[in-house]
């Protein structure tokens, strides 16, 4: 049992009505379901807004979904503290990064980036799923999944948080065509890969409480990054 | 006596035990406490509320405490947890005051910049495993710009229309959303009054650790109003009625 | 009174984080963040679930079934490719051979971040060796620089169980190593959940003169019968061949294809409802 409390004798016992116990715990989940599906020359990227703890909305419209870059979209879940402070830093680094090499950060290496920044707070990680979305080097559509520690797969697909069992299956069906006979495979269209995305949303948001109220999409392609803000059920 | 220790051959240093000598430094939980802020947007900025009881466990131990600060011409500060360390928030907010004043440059701290810099202490604290136990509500007018802002002892932060701490997230936040969300732009200033008092009646008729003697305060292009501490009329007849649950 | 209004204002600047900002990645080599608090290494083994075993707030992707062998043309890895994290299967497509130099080989199993972090240290500093003595680094060394980076951080919460294998002037090498600081040198190796499994196999059919064919054949169905039984390995199987040119990599196959390919081999006692006689999928 993780102990913050200094070794020491008791302090004056005060008539106090505590509600936790010994250690307090640094981490809260603030809920919420980011994805991303790739293209053959764009990513899209969709968060939803609501940040909650416990059963509490405590906002309906906190983005968990950040532009890095003209490039570059890290989509996030978990600790929305982390996350925010997470994405600080991996700013920091690219300005730094564009400072001296006087150019932008590829998605490819912002991702290989992200894995150490994660993996350097191995020992007291960000409870934080990030999903890196870029274009790579060919112009092809990127997304990178991690865990809270920096594991790091490249994938055409992913959904992370409190949805992702829910929208990761979806996923599979709709994107992969997982183990379905006659499926064609290969990538999706824009406008289909849009679709879908919203309608894991949609679904989503009619069956985890923790997901609704404000929908965040980015299309990201050659041209940069494209905004939409899209409204979801608000109970 | 120190333990012994024997030093790793590396560049790993594990972080030296607390001696056990000394004060306690740690807030491992909170002692003297105040309880809910409420606050929301209206159509000439910020209103927020807090009463006047700082509680020590069950005890109404300090009946006229101070809850609402400004930071500055344009923010409003509320808070509600450990009064000590808020008391240390206030030091630090103070210093970080008198240093803007010095740079004599022309330059106002504006509400989104005590924002940000309160986020990152709670959150630097939260890191150290040091965590400052109060949940603070950040409110102003940056350029006629309304603001509102939550920030809480793990550094978890967000901005909101109507924002309320404590048991107020729970007793006064549905009533805030059904009166105030999608009309931030337009309530008055006297509909404002009356929904932040009908808040505080109804925690104060379910909250134990509340008083009926308040502050409210706005932020407002003429900048910030603190209210001296007002009572709110109360009616316990409905008690009479309340059978079963609850009662 | 001076000495304590100093201290009091260098207190003060440090709650901005404008000092000691320690959050910030470091730039040159590894160095960590450690919780704060007197036992950072218990707040790590309470927080994050390393080793699948408890039901912790951070559940780590782990690697599962991962098996090496020296044979007379070199060295066979092999690999399933499932990540999970707690009971939910976090990838099905993941790479278990970490190409460190086109020499070495490393596996997966374990905290998938911890095994791809250290040997990607491990594939610098073998570059670094090549640069500072104009000569390959052998196997022996190699897996040796892995078992003591790792051994810095015994008793921190590391989760690794690697092989490394490759070719050097020696010939074929194949260590095992893991984050315990166990290493050891041996002909074969099995290394993950599903690995009772395949060692089953690897076992019964292993010899040491096999041609390639066989080798991999040994190989493929032995990663096949550990997903086949052991629920946390499965997706598809990576084989890799090292030999005195280096390694090459071979197409990846579907264990769910292989469930076919193997089937006419499996009798089962009650065949009457079997799905065995199912055609397979395109």
């Amino acid at each position: 049992m993780m102990d913050f409390a200094p070794m020491h004798s008791a302090p004056a016992e005060v008539p106090v009505e505590h509600h936790s116990h010994g250690g307090w715990d640094p981490y809260v989940d603030n809920g919420g379901t980011s994805l991303a599906i790739a293209g053959k020359d764009f990513v899209i990227v969709a968060s939803d807004a609501r940040q909650s703890d416990g059963y509490s909305i405590n906002s309906r419209y906190d983005p968990k979904a950040f532009t890095l870059s003209n490039q570059t979209v890290l989509a996030t879940t978990g600790y929305a503290a982390d996350a925010k402070r997470l994405v600080e830093v991996l700013e920091q680094n690219a300005q730094t990064y564009f400072h001296k090499h006087e150019k932008q950060m590829s998605a490819p290496a912002m991702a290989q980036m992200l894995s150490n920044t994660l993996y350097y707070k191995r020992f007291f990680p960000y409870y934080v799923f990030p999903i890196l979305c870029g274009l790579d080097k060919e112009g092809k559509g990127a997304v990178f999944a991690y865990d809270p520690v920096g594991n790091m797969e490249r994938v055409v697909y992913q959904a992370y948080g409190s949805a992702s069992a829910l929208v990761q299956p979806f996923l599979d069906n709709q994107v992969a065509g997982a183990n379905q006979r006659g499926h064609e495979g290969g990538l999706l269209d824009r406008e289909t890969a849009r679709k879908i995305a919203i309608d894991a949303f949609t679904g989503a948001t009619e069956r985890d409480i923790y997901t609704g109220d404000w929908l965040d999409i980015f299309v990201i392609d050659q041209t940069g990054i494209h905004r939409e803000k899209r409204e979801l059920k608000h109970d | 006596m120190d333990p012994i220790e024997f030093r790793l051959p590396h560049t790993i240093q594990r972080p030296k035990a607390t001696p056990n000598h000394g004060p306690r430094t740690h807030t491992t939980r909170p002692i003297v406490t105040g309880t809910s802020v409420i606050a929301f947007k209206y159509k000439d900025g910020i209103m927020m509320a807090a009463d006047c009881l700082a509680s020590y466990g069950s005890l109404a131990r300090f009946r006229n405490e101070k809850r609402l600060m400004s930071v500055g011409e344009t923010t409003l500060l509320g808070v509600s947890g450990d009064m000590s360390d808020f008391q240390h928030m206030q030091h630090t907010l103070e210093s970080l005051l008198t240093q803007e004043y010095d740079m004599d440059d022309g330059q106002k701290l504006g509400t989104k910049s005590v924002y940000k810099c309160i986020s990152n202490i709670m959150y630097n604290r939260r890191t150290k495993g040091d965590p400052l136990w109060n949940a603070y509500v950040i409110g102003g007018l940056d350029n006629g710009q309304k603001m509102l802002g939550f920030v809480d002892l793990y550094g978890t932060t967000y901005q909101s229309a109507t924002i309320a701490t404590g048991f107020g997230g729970h007793l006064a936040q549905p009533i805030l959303r059904r009166r105030v969300e999608g009309r931030e732009d337009e309530l008055s200033e006297e509909e404002a009054v009356q929904i932040l008092d009908e808040c505080m009646r109804v925690l104060f008729y379910r909250d134990a650790r509340s008083l009926n003697k308040l502050r409210r305060a706005k932020v407002t292009a003429q900048g910030v109003e603190i209210s001296e501490p007002y009572m709110l009329e109360t009616n316990w007849s409905f008690a009479e009625s309340i059978t079963g649950y609850g009662s | 009174m001076n000495r304590l209004a100093e201290q009091l204002a260098a207190n003060d600047m440090s709650e901005f984080g404008l000092h000691n900002n320690n959050d910030s990645a470091a730039i040159a080599g590894p160095s960590f963040q450690l919780a704060a608090g007197s036992n950072p290494a218990a707040f790590a083994h309470h927080f994050i679930d390393a080793k699948s075993e408890k039901d912790s707030l951070i559940k780590i992707a782990h690697g599962t079934t991962t098996l090496a062998f020296k044979f007379k043309d070199g060295v066979i890895v092999a690999t399933d490719s499932r990540a999970t994290a707690g009971n939910v299967i976090a990838s099905q497509t993941v790479k278990k051979v970490i190409e460190i130099n086109p020499y070495l080989l490393g596996t997966m199993a374990g905290g998938a971040a911890d095994c791809s972090f250290w040997e990607r240290v491990l594939g610098m500093e073998c570059r670094l060796y090549e640069l500072r003595n104009k000569k390959r680094i052998s196997v022996a060394a190699a897996s040796k620089m892995l078992a003591n980076l790792v051994y810095r951080y015994k008793g921190m919460g590391l989760s690794m169980g690697t092989m490394v294998a490759g070719w050097d002037e020696k010939g074929p090498g194949l260590y095992y190593v893991d984050s315990e600081g166990q290493r050891i040198a041996n002909d074969l190796f099995s290394v993950g959940s599903g690995s009772t499994y395949a060692y089953g196999i690897l076992d019964s059919h292993y010899r040491y003169d096999m041609e390639v064919e066989e080798a991999l054949d040994v190989a493929r169905r032995a990663i096949y019968h550990a997903t086949h039984r052991d629920a946390y390995s499965g997706g598809i199987v990576r084989m890799y061949w090292v030999r005195e040119t280096g390694w090459e990599a071979f197409p990846l196959e579907d264990v769910g294809q292989l469930y076919y390919r193997y089937h006419p081999e499996i009798q089962l006692t009650n065949s009457a409802e079997s799905p065995l006689t199912v055609a397979p999928l395109a």
